[in-house]
């Protein structure tokens, strides 16, 4: 065994530029699968990152119900003690309590209808971001309870600026009836995402829960996790451990059902991609080791009649491909981890592009994880010796006479 | 005329048609044949006279047509597949023109190569091999790789690969055509010696006159028949 796995080193330097160039472009080909995939995570983290730290949160509680009829009258069932769990959960970073519904915000010039979310802006800071991109005023500063803030686009709409009056208008839970209220806008935020620049206006929590007539009541509870990829797994116990007493905790992946499937369309394509160079590499791999087995006709045919069966001479052909893999793979993973990094460094910039509903805030960067340095060296070994079984059947099978056609 | 009563090598009828674009050339057209044990005989004839496909036919490494080869009383004929290849690496040893040795393998391994074959432990494989190459004058050249070492010196190493399983009869297809008169001689005096020494069967294929003189039997092969047979005064 082990002399033949040395012959089969020493082979692949019988021709070292045809090696370096099989070698070349199976290892190119592992190294772009690499990046890609360090690329389509970053992406994937970005994308999930912008439509979650914006405003919505890696996960959500609510009562059951909420979701689908956005009722503001179904709160969260034992809202204080959920939030007590909460504060001693070790995976959960932050949490921010709403109390919303639909409403009707007017100015003096025009009306609009919008999400009015009552937060508590102490929690509301350490989950989303909306005050980090205030372009006029405070985002709750001091303790006015009249304070407004809303996006720069139904700003414009309305024609007001910080300090001018506007009327929030909601229908309150049960009754039906209409309750309104004066407030002055204290802050104007642009995230350049439409929806959240037009349809959102943010005031306090305790005024909310008053003009809704829910009492101390929550509708929401945004999440956020110390890793997103806690709340990316749908089987996570949390969401069950949470999802109770009339409650349901639900990851963003449920909430936004177009993104999950804009990322599983990524994977989709990255498969694909894969096939693709596994197929280049696959026709590498036969044509390099063909080359080999013509060129050494009469060296088989010698190891054939010294007594080598045929499995054995299959056996050689499958150790070359093997190391001829593993010299690629040592290739592609430096190459790889090389470009990645390089790439990690600089980023691509995509900042403002919108895909799928979300829109990237920041360059992308690869995210390097252990499975590309494991999974994919390992499918490329195993694929590289599957396609070697080809090469390997017909050297098995070659006619000793033949192959030593000009001796005995 | 010498006859063999105790034959290594049998063969009865033995046929080998090959189809070249559809036409029928017979290549060997019924020999019968008996080699002793022991015999350092040659094979000769002129090109397409069969020298190959005989030898092919006898080591198993070509099937007849029609015909039978016994060696050792073993049907060699009826034999395919892995048992074909362990009757080879146990019984026959192989000694061709040129690129003989896998270039990739040192001295040593090639030697080796077939010993580990046959699971040979290493102990008793480093005696055998450190034995062979005192024995064919090459002992320091272990580590060596083939293309470093000379023509004469590949045939010897080849030589000692033939014969370190000790099989009972050794093949060799024209094993000083790439070799000077004067090394081809050297190398051709070692192998009658060895044959001599250890009884093993040698059975050459040659246009070369030197390995005729050194023969015990000459066998002339035209057109596929043998046309004659001749014994060596010596024997």
């Amino acid at each position: 065994m082990t002399l033949a796995l040395r012959l089969g080193w020493r082979n692949l330097f019988r021709n070292k530029r045809r090696t370096l160039i099989a070698g070349l472009a199976i290892g190119v080909g592992l190294a772009s699968l690499i990046f890609t995939d360090a690329l389509m995570q970053g992406m994937v983290a970005q994308m999930i990152k912008s439509a979650t730290a914006a405003y919505l949160g890696e996960g959500e509680i609510h009562r059951r119900g909420f979701r689908l009829t956005q009722e503001p009258g179904l709160t969260i069932h034992d809202a204080a003690g959920v939030e007590a769990r909460l504060e001693k959960d070790p995976d959960v970073e932050a949490f921010a309590p709403r109390a919303e519904s639909f409403g009707m915000i007017t100015s003096a010039a025009e009306a609009r209808s919008v999400m009015i979310v009552g937060v508590d802006p102490s929690r509301e800071r350490l989950l989303s971001q909306v005050d980090d991109n205030i372009r006029q005023g405070a985002f709750f500063e001091g303790s006015g309870e009249r304070d407004i803030v809303i996006g720069n686009a139904l700003a414009e709409i309305l024609g007001v600026e910080p300090g001018d009056r506007i009327v929030a208008t909601v229908s309150q839970a049960g009754s039906g009836v209409l309750a309104q209220d004066m407030f002055r806008v204290s802050g104007i935020y642009r995230f350049g995402i439409k929806e959240m620049d037009e349809g959102f206006a943010f005031v306090r929590l305790a005024k909310a829960q008053d003009m809704l007539g829910i009492g101390r009541g929550i509708n929401e509870i945004a999440l956020k996790f110390r890793d997103i990829r806690f709340a990316t797994r749908k089987d996570n116990p949390f969401w069950t451990a949470y999802s109770t007493g009339g409650n349901e905790a639900v990851s963003w992946a449920v909430l936004l059902p177009q993104l999950r499937d804009a990322l599983g369309l990524f994977w989709i394509s990255l498969a694909f991609m894969a096939a693709i160079l596994f197929g280049i590499v696959a026709f590498g791999i036969i044509n390099t080791l063909f080359m080999s087995l013509y060129e050494r006709m009469f060296e088989f045919g010698v190891l054939r009649a010294v007594g080598t069966r045929s499995a054995g001479v299959r056996r050689l052909i499958i150790f070359e491909a093997g190391a001829l893999a593993a010299l690629s793979i040592a290739m592609g993973l430096v190459l790889g981890l090389v470009l990645t990094l390089v790439v990690a460094r600089t980023g691509v910039n995509y900042s403002g592009i919108e895909f799928a509903g979300t829109t990237f805030s920041e360059p992308l960067t690869p995210v390097l994880q252990v499975r590309q340095f494991v999974v994919y060296p390992l499918a490329t070994f195993l694929f590289t010796l599957l396609v070697a079984l080809y090469p390997a059947r017909v050297a098995g099978r070659l006619r000793i006479a033949d192959a030593l056609r000009k001796s005995l | 005329m010498n006859t063999v009563e105790e034959p290594l090598i049998v063969t009865e009828g033995l046929k080998k048609d090959y189809r070249e674009g559809g036409v029928v050339v017979p290549a060997v057209r019924g020999i019968d044949l008996r080699i002793g044990a022991g015999e350092f005989t040659v094979i000769v004839g002129p090109s397409g006279s069969g020298k190959t496909t005989f030898l092919n036919l006898i080591s198993g490494l070509d099937s007849p047509t029609a015909g039978k080869v016994w060696l050792r009383n073993r049907p060699v004929s009826d034999m395919s597949g892995d048992a074909l290849s362990d009757f080879r690496r146990d019984h026959i040893g192989f000694v061709f023109q040129a690129y003989n040795l896998i270039p990739v393998l040192t001295v040593r391994e090639n030697i080796e190569y077939i010993l580990l074959l046959q699971g040979v432990p290493d102990d008793e494989r480093a005696a055998r091999v450190a034995g062979i190459l005192k024995e064919i004058g090459m002992e320091g050249f272990e580590r060596r790789f083939p293309p470093r070492i000379s023509g004469g010196q590949q045939q010897r190493v080849a030589i000692a690969r033939a014969m370190v399983s000790k099989p009972e009869l050794i093949l060799a297809d024209e094993p000083t055509a790439n070799l000077d008169s004067e090394t081809g001689s050297e190398l051709l005096d070692m192998m009658r010696g060895l044959n001599r020494r250890t009884g093993m069967t040698f059975l050459f294929s040659t246009h070369d006159r030197m390995v005729m003189e050194r023969a015990d039997r000459v066998i002339t092969l035209h057109d596929g028949r043998i046309a004659k047979d001749e014994w060596s005064r010596r024997t």
